[in-house]
């Protein structure tokens, strides 16, 4: 088996779907790897760049809500498969306004993470550590956001039926993640994942996420709605995907430490 | 009388039938006993529907909390404590296999039961938060893996020490020790997973010790010994009665009568309570040791009286109706008086207690049914051969026995008549002295003190509490008065229009969101929102309006008016204000000054220790930020982390509802009273910035309030049955001076009981207060037997004097025999590792003693001192 790159494990910013031909597949004849770094790809890498505004809704086991709010940017630097920046800038809630999290993602290796917290005028950078904490208190991780390394986990086709490929994803250092394994669907005709199972050290399933909505944006499948469920405590996190445009021609130094504290206006609104 | 003398000649005459029916009855009822259903928690001394409970519950329920099993690990030898990669690995398996310690619910299927998981306390499971280098901070597990170098394994101690939220909760302040906190999803699994713990952990080696305490394990593992211990010591205390009845008797027949009766009637009460489908409590699991005793005393007067008499008499059946005629009043006021004394426990408000009383009350009263009907059954069945050479004093054995009674009780009869006025005042001294050790009996009961102090859970309990901030654990529960928020008014309504519309700039959007807050203001006027509701609402509302919105300069425009609702809305969220905050670490730093607190967390640790490292890390750092904006810009930042869950277990996601933690080092009710009213007297001198409520729960408070519940009911139910006793000696006695002499052993009894343990420094704690009303039942028998078979000698003889020697020859041997069978019966508990069985042993074995004694000493002496008075109308009726 070739080594496997990215489980495109799942995620919250399924919006820049890349597209890929149906034609370009040889119908079964796709390895566990080359289907997830397609999925990778779909999921990642749609447009050049791209913005979106996102309601998260946060619900927990008690029922209790809370909501959040943010705008995201992306821009991919080089081929799809390879460098990304995100900037996230925070609406909702009104006394965290302002607030920006910015990423330089670098497949194969640690993320730069930076954080601005305007009531406090801080810009702090986020030491490398795992990306599997949550994102501002919800059921999303930040690895969700940008992306699970490629080549942090083994992949294996589990099974291929007329619409979904089943692959099962293993860490490669068990040490670094809470999970043991995970499987995820992947449609076959747009290579998006609509849904990826979390299973514990224990082998209990703790964790779902599923994209509950998919539609075309620019020609781009794009996810409308996802979800994740926090099996284990009984909550969950629905995202909702809103003002979502591909390829706006983002400028390179809107994702500089100085644009931190002086967010760009396609971000703010 | 007649119908006593029914039922008596009724066992005479069909001694079969009795005895068929009664073991058929016996087998019906002892089957039930296999449906029995246990339960250990001493919270269910509190009814399910008591406000505490439900409110403790709902707390558990808001802020996620479990019971907890506290696991510590203390390394004494290491340089570095635990803090060395070998005990870290060992620390990093526990935390595994602790992991793994969950089973499939069998009431729910689907669910698991046994450790919640996602809320363990466990190096490998809590977040460090982390200078990273200048202008780095970091969020990583505090322990990912076990560190391989001592460095490594120094710099974990380090991080952990750094966090307020840590320090004396996870490690201990020298690194000696470190504890493991287990969620468990109920109490009733303590038991299971703390043996399973301790499977694990024989497998380790190397210097390290091992603790589990916590109250559930102390609750679960009561419940489960308690078993062990019931299956052991109340057998034991029958031997014992058995054997010291065979030394008094001599004849095995004649005394495996009563031990049936007692066997009978604590299978049969048993077999009821649980066939009518009430839980064997810690509570109804001692009914079998109290019932005894008060089993076996009528019985005892019977065969004391049979065996003296049936040598003159030489028939059975005259023997045993003349006996039954002569004892038949004062054993129908014992049980009654006895049954009294338990059924007014019904009058507690708690409930396991309630039961405990009616069904021993139930037992009693089935005792004395049995005695009445099954003892003169069991004489007339036994062959001619047992009851040859019956009797007294014919035989050597029974003369050394007997001349050694005869001799005391000989001496007694001449003193207490010589010597009465000395008796009475020594009574009054010894009265004296137990008012003062009364007046300094503590009230204080604490559940892990049930056991022994060489008992694992109590060197558990020591260890852990010197090392940390404590294990017992109590919330104070903060919430906003309702007033807070005034209803929603014209004027309001349309002050917040107003306002909003200031805040959108000007433009051609003005008219546009003027319109569409005029339509949202107009349709929630009428739904009867408070103040946040009708915001909270107006803000989806407005929402849902822009994200419909025509064009991006409608968009724009309602945002600052969305943004101006949630503004308003955040004032509300109470516990992100920076005032409101710094009043709760005023008020955790007044408790943090009592010396059985530990340690207190709260949201405010969480913001302090957030914002000192989003700042620098340096110690001076530590501290609230000035601004709302930033206390939530700090939440937000912790939320970052792998678990953003632990914040609700300290404030609810509407920041309306605070919860303080508040780690103690004794679970003792009188200290978690002490802190109770320190915080009440702090927050009536220091007044909260917004009106607050104040209201505590957890286990540890639980015990306290149903520790209060326990003494007044029970001084309740004791003052109660006290007076209906007395009644009851009035009518029996039909004179109010003889029912008054009647309760004087009683009241004795009870004042030097209670009296020594005041002067002992004994803790007056559950089992103390359930005991007062056996002291009642079982105290007033002698003094009925005695004052009873006193007129009866006084009408024969016809003069105190001699009445009193006759007095003490039958009458004082059958309470004499009765007090060293008692007494003596229930000193196997004393070996039990259980406390409240000691004390029910040293308790019983007391009464039995204190009040039989006081019956032949200090009634004979107020007979004497009042004979002219008291025997006159006693004459008269003679005369009539």
């Amino acid at each position: 088996m070739k080594i496997g790159r990215v489980c495109a494990c799942f995620v919250l910013l399924i919006l820049f779907a890349g597209f890929v031909s149906a034609e370009s597949v040889a119908a079964g004849q796709l390895s566990a790897d080359e289907i997830v770094d397609k999925a990778n790809i779909a999921a990642y890498y749609a447009g050049d760049d791209g913005r979106a505004t996102v309601k998260m809704t946060i619900t927990d086991n008690q029922g209790r809500k809370r909501y959040r709010e943010f705008n995201i940017l992306r821009k991919d630097d080089g081929p799809d498969g390879g460098e990304q920046k995100f900037y996230v800038y925070f609406k909702r809630p009104s006394d965290v306004k302002g607030m920006v999290f910015m990423v330089h993602k670098h497949p194969g290796k640690d993320d730069d993470r930076w954080l601005y917290l305007p009531a406090l005028d801080l810009v702090k950078r986020i030491a490398a550590s795992d990306k599997r904490t949550s994102f501002v208190g919800s059921d999303f991780y930040y690895e969700d956001v940008s992306g699970r390394g490629v080549d942090e986990d083994e992949h294996k086709l589990l099974k291929s039926d007329d619409k979904f490929y089943l692959i099962e994803c293993r860490p490669k250092d068990p040490g670094s993640v809470e999970f043991s394994r995970y499987q995820v669907w992947i449609d076959k005709q747009s290579f998006m994942p609509v849904k990826a199972e979390y299973y514990d050290k224990e082998n209990t399933l703790y964790r779902r996420v599923e994209a509950l909505e998919i539609k075309d944006v620019q020609g781009f499948p794009t996810v409308l709605r996802s979800r994740v469920e926090n099996l284990a405590a009984g909550g969950k996190t629905v995202s909702e995907f809103s003002r979502i445009k591909y390829d706006i021609g983002l400028k390179d130094d809107i994702f500089t430490e100085r644009y931190l504290r002086r967010p760009p206006r396609q971000a703010r609104r | 009388m007649k119908i006593g003398e029914r039922m008596v000649r009724f066992g005479v005459v069909h001694p079969r039938l009795v005895t068929i029916v009664m073991v058929v009855t016996t087998v019906i009822l002892a089957a039930l006993m296999v449906q029995v259903k246990v339960d250990t928690d001493p919270e269910n001394m509190l009814s399910r529907k008591e406000p505490v409970r439900i409110f403790h519950n709902q707390v558990k329920k808001v802020f996620d909390l479990y019971d907890v099993v506290v696991l510590g690990i203390v390394n004494e030898q290491d340089r570095d404590g635990v803090f060395n990669p070998d005990t870290l690995r060992k620390v990093e398996e526990l935390t595994d296999y602790i992991r793994t310690l969950s089973w499939p619910d069998p009431d729910h299927p689907g669910h698991q039961i046994g450790v919640v998981k996602r809320n363990l306390i466990a190096p490998g499971t809590v977040d460090s938060i982390e200078q990273a280098g200048p202008g780095q901070v970091r969020f990583a597990w505090l322990m990912p893996k076990a560190p391989a170098t001592r460095e490594a394994a120094a710099r974990i101690r380090q991080l952990a020490l750094d966090n307020p939220l840590l320090n004396g909760t996870l490690v201990s302040e020298d690194g000696r020790a470190l504890a493991i906190y287990i969620p468990i999803t109920s109490k009733d699994l303590a038991y299971r997973i703390k043996k399973a713990l301790e499977k694990k952990i024989a497998g380790f080696k190397g210097p390290e010790e091992y603790h589990i305490t916590g109250l559930p394990v102390a609750e679960d593992t009561f419940g489960v010994e308690m078993f062990i211990q019931m299956a052991i010591s109340a057998p034991l205390a029958m031997l014992f009665i058995f054997l010291l009845m065979y030394y008094f008797f001599r004849q095995m027949k004649l005394i495996m009568a009563p031990m049936i009766i007692a066997m009978v009637t604590v299978l049969c009460t048993m077999g009821l309570l649980i066939g009518t489908g009430n839980t064997l409590h810690i509570m109804s699991s001692m009914i079998p040791i109290f019932l005894m005793p008060v089993a076996v005393v009528d019985s005892i007067h019977i065969l004391s009286e049979f065996f003296d008499e049936y040598q003159q008499i030489g028939d059975r059946r005259r023997t045993i109706e003349q006996v039954m005629k002569k004892l038949f009043m004062p054993m129908l006021y014992t049980s009654l008086t006895s049954a009294a004394g338990f059924f007014s426990l019904a009058l507690t408000p708690i409930p396991p207690v309630q039961v405990f009383g009616i069904f021993v009350g139930l037992g009693i009263s089935l005792a004395w049914v049995l005695t009445m009907l099954f003892v003169p059954a069991y004489v007339m069945l036994m062959k001619d051969a047992s009851l040859e050479g019956f009797g007294h004093p014919l035989d050597d054995g029974d003369a050394a026995a007997n001349s050694w009674t005869h001799r005391f009780l000989a001496w007694l009869s001449r003193t207490t008549y010589v010597r009465a006025k000395l008796i009475i005042l020594v009574s009054l001294v010894l009265v004296g002295v137990s008012a003062y050790g009364i007046s300094l009996i503590k009230i204080n009961d604490n559940p892990v003190k049930w056991f022994t102090k060489s008992h694992p859970i109590r060197v558990a309990d020591r260890v852990l509490n010197k090392h940390f901030g404590g294990t017992y654990e109590a919330y104070l529960v903060i919430d906003p008065v309702r007033t807070l928020e005034g209803p929603v008014s014209d004027q309001w309504r349309a002050q917040l229009r107003a306002d909003a519309l200031a805040a959108v700039g000007p433009g051609a959007e003005k008219n546009a969101v003027d319109s569409i807050l005029g339509r949202e203001l107009t349709a929630l006027a009428g739904r009867g929102l408070d103040q946040r509701g009708f915001l909270r609402q107006l803000s989806r509302n407005l929402q849902k309006a822009q994200d419909d919105a025509a064009s991006d300069e409608l968009y724009d425009a309602l945002s600052p008016v969305i943004d101006l609702v949630d503004r308003r809305l955040e004032e509300l969220e109470i516990f992100k204000r920076p005032d409101v905050l710094r009043y709760l670490d005023r008020l955790q730093a007044a408790m943090q000054d009592h010396a059985l607190v530990g340690k207190s967390n709260s949201i405010v640790q969480v913001v302090k220790k957030v914002y000192q490292e989003l700042l620098s890390g340096k110690p001076g750092d530590y501290r609230l930020p000035e601004r709302q904006k930033a206390v939530a810009q700090c939440l937000i930042s912790f939320q970052n982390s792998h678990k953003p869950e632990d914040l609700w277990h300290l404030v609810t996601p509407d920041y309306r509802r605070a919860n303080i933690w508040v780690q103690l080092h004794s679970g003792d009710n009188q200290d978690m009273e002490a802190v109770v009213s320190l915080v009440k007297q702090f927050i009536s001198q220091n007044p909260p910035p917004v009106a607050l409520k104040f209201r505590w729960a957890g286990l540890t408070y639980i015990n306290v309030v149903w520790q209060d519940k326990m003494v007044a009911g029970m001084l309740r139910s004791l003052s109660g049955s006290f007076v209906i006793v007395l009644i009851m000696m009035v009518i029996l006695f039909r004179s109010p001076v003889w029912g008054i002499i009647a309760m004087v052993p009683l009241s004795l009894t009870i004042a030097l009981i209670y009296g020594i343990i005041g002067l002992i420094g004994k803790d007056y704690d559950m089992p103390v207060a359930v005991l007062s009303s056996l002291t009642l039942g079982m105290a007033v028998d002698f003094a009925i037997h005695f004052l009873e078979r006193t007129r009866m000698a006084y009408k024969e003889c016809g003069s105190w004097r001699q009445a009193s020697q006759a007095m003490f020859e039958a009458p004082a041997r059958a309470i004499f025999r009765n007090i060293i069978v008692i007494a003596v019966g229930f000193t196997p508990l004393l070996l039990a590792p259980l406390m409240p069985y000691k004390t029910v042993g040293v308790f019983l074995a007391s009464i039995m003693l204190i009040s039989g004694l006081a019956t032949i000493i200090i009634l004979p002496a107020i007979l004497t001192l009042g004979q002219g008075f008291l025997f006159r109308r006693v004459a008269k009726r003679r005369i009539e």
